[in-house]
């Protein structure tokens, strides 16, 4: 490489100062946020597992309902017997 | 995969002297503030304040001008730099 390369320039101590100053807020502030974030996110999660159980129940009895009485109506319509207690 | 692996001493030694060259201009350039120049950067910003006070930025060239733009929005871009270190990620957080 024939090209010679420049000076390193001498920062400013302001601008070395906000630079660095800047950077330690920025990682302050990401792993703030980054707690609370976490902290809302698994309440949710845990939130979600817990019903999840008895979101499952209800979806089972409605399918089991809603089930009954199409096999109802399918029975009154092909003029099938329904059995007792169905 | 292995000839990668096998090939890694080779581009070591082609990156030293660029590394180098990093390290040469990063040693002045991108270390932090001594404790000796943090009150002269505090005595700095307090005659920027006054500056910006006095409007004098109105009376800059446009070269000036884009000059002290981009050096702020550097200065202000470390910010998020920093924000990604903290949240451990570098898109969004992965909570």
């Amino acid at each position: 490489m024939a090209v010679t390369l420049p000076e390193p320039v001498r920062v400013s101590p302001l601008i070395k100062t906000c630079r660095w100053t800047a950077l330690g807020l920025g990682i302050w502030w990401g792993t703030k946020r980054y707690a609370a974030l976490k902290a809302e996110e698994d309440e949710i999660r845990a939130y979600n597992a817990k019903m999840k159980p008895i979101w499952d129940a209800e979806k089972a009895a409605k399918a089991a309902a809603s089930n009954r009485e199409q096999m109802i109506y399918l029975a009154k319509e092909s003029g099938t017997p329904i059995p007792e207690g169905f | 995969m292995a000839k990668l692996v096998k090939n890694i001493p080779v581009l070591i030694e082609l990156a030293k002297p660029k590394l180098s060259t990093f390290v040469r201009y990063a040693k002045v350039e991108l270390v932090p503030p001594s404790p000796a120049e943090i009150p002269a950067a505090i005595g700095d910003a307090s005659k920027k304040i006054a500056n910006l006070q006095k409007q004098t930025f109105r009376n800059w060239t446009v070269k000036e001008a884009a000059i002290n733009t981009v050096v702020g929005l550097e200065v202000f871009c470390w910010f998020f730099i920093g924000e990604c270190i903290g949240k451990g990620s570098l898109v969004g957080y992965q909570v």
